[in-house]
């Protein structure tokens, strides 16, 4: 009550009057123009927008589901392609309309680093060793980034556990390289970039770790890099 | 007078809200994504032959790939069907050391699967149907029902995928053969 009193040139006509002039900035009222309110909420549903569609694009083109069990460097899926499927798996798999491999056929193991952490490289010489879970039946394929079979000097891009040689203890020792190699030899892509990417695929068949919770403690192959060119 | 903001203070709520919608959006495009899918597998197993009977797929081999993921080292065949026109009964005798089928449905999830040892015969013999048309056939049981692997489902439209591990090349045109002898028809 006083205040008003105090207050230099009030005119007294009107409260806004004196509010305005004589607040601190801090406190004043800010008034927002109807046009830039509706810039900024152009804005928010813009950036909005492309922030989430980004990130829902990058997450899908990586291919990986995220409800993976990792042993060493290599993931498995088993939930993947049911219908206990995490919504990210769902939308990864139905896109590339990939038929899984059922946990009553088998289980799939996907390696995209090597020991050291580094992503696979095509261009490169890859030792697999050691030995894989127990399996009735298993194949050990080299495909490109996105999953995609390549083309290589044999032709084949594969290798089968039937046909593989062993050491007397039983483990094995696979040499992933583009050229010929003496001993168990896992071709990759006769023309490949750096870029092409480049994923291991060990499908176990028959195997009783499919379910997933057996898969604690099992051995799987080490990946080592040899070198690269 | 209107409710105002300080600039700093609107910075946040418009950071906020930004993030919020964004998660919104991110949810709704991974959810929307399995129902806007051009190419299903359900799609393209159709490509391979009529419903109803195992087209044997191409071979494996680099961009010629039927499907996606299969293994090289296999052949496969596949079967459409829809239960709405009868149950399935799935027969195959194939000579391979592994095969493997698996049952999906028309979203590519898996129903129901088995290899050559969890059959427990060299032959394969499967019924899939539905709950009511399997209260049906009770009534009046083929007699050959006991040997039948029976599998109850709900899902009226789907696909069987074969898998069948080829050891040598020598043996490709004989399971070949197998494959495509393989039955997916009425009972």
């Amino acid at each position: 009550m006083t205040d008003e009193l105090m207050r230099p040139g009030n005119a007294g006509d009107s409260e806004t009057d004196w509010y305005e002039d004589k607040q601190p900035s801090v406190l004043r009222p800010y008034r927002s123009h109807p046009l830039r309110t509706l810039t900024a909420v152009c804005l928010v549903i813009v950036l909005a927008s492309l922030l989430g569609i980004s990130s829902a694009y990058l997450i899908i083109e990586r291919e990986q589901p995220l409800d993976a069990e990792t042993i060493g460097q290599w993931r498995a899926y088993p939930k993947a392609g049911t219908d206990e499927a995490d919504p990210y798996s769902v939308a990864i798999y139905t896109r590339g309309a990939v038929v899984p491999l059922a946990s009553g056929e088998g289980l799939a193991l996907v390696a995209r680093e090597d020991n050291a952490g580094h992503l696979l490289d095509p261009t490169c010489i890859y030792r697999l060793a050691g030995q894989t879970p127990a399996a009735r039946l298993w194949t050990l394929t080299a495909v490109d980034g996105h999953g995609r079979l390549v083309e290589t000097l044999p032709g084949r891009a594969h290798l089968v556990s039937h046909n593989l040689l062993r050491k007397i203890d039983g483990t094995f020792e696979v040499t992933a390289a583009r050229n010929p190699h003496s001993g168990n030899w896992l071709p990759l892509a006769s023309d490949a970039h750096a870029g092409d990417g480049l994923r291991f695929v060990l499908r176990l068949y028959d195997a009783p770790v499919t379910t997933g919770a057996a898969l604690d403690g099992v051995s799987v192959p080490l990946i080592e890099r040899l070198g690269c060119p | 007078m209107p409710v105002t903001l300080s600039p700093r203070f609107s910075l946040t709520v418009g950071i906020l809200a930004t993030l919020s919608l964004a998660a919104i959006i991110h949810i709704l495009v991974i959810f929307s994504i399995p129902h806007n899918v051009q190419h299903s597998a359900f799609d393209n197993v159709a490509k391979h032959g009529p419903d109803r009977q195992f087209n044997l797929l191409p071979d494996v081999k680099p961009g010629l790939e039927a499907l996606p993921d299969l293994d090289p080292a296999m052949k496969h065949a596949a079967c459409r069907f829809e239960l709405a026109d009868g149950p399935v009964l799935f027969d195959a005798s194939i000579p391979a050391p592994f095969w493997s089928i698996g049952l999906f449905n028309s979203a590519g999830e898996t129903v129901y699967s088995l290899n050559n040892r969890t059959a427990g015969a060299e032959r394969l013999s499967m019924l899939v149907l539905t709950t009511e048309q399997l209260s049906i056939l009770r009534e009046n049981p083929p007699e050959n029902l006991e040997d039948l692997i029976v599998i109850e489902t709900g899902q009226i439209s789907g696909f069987a995928l074969l898998r069948a591990y080829v050891p040598h090349l020598s043996k490709a045109e004989e399971i070949d053969g197998a494959l495509m002898a393989a039955s997916c028809g009425t009972i």
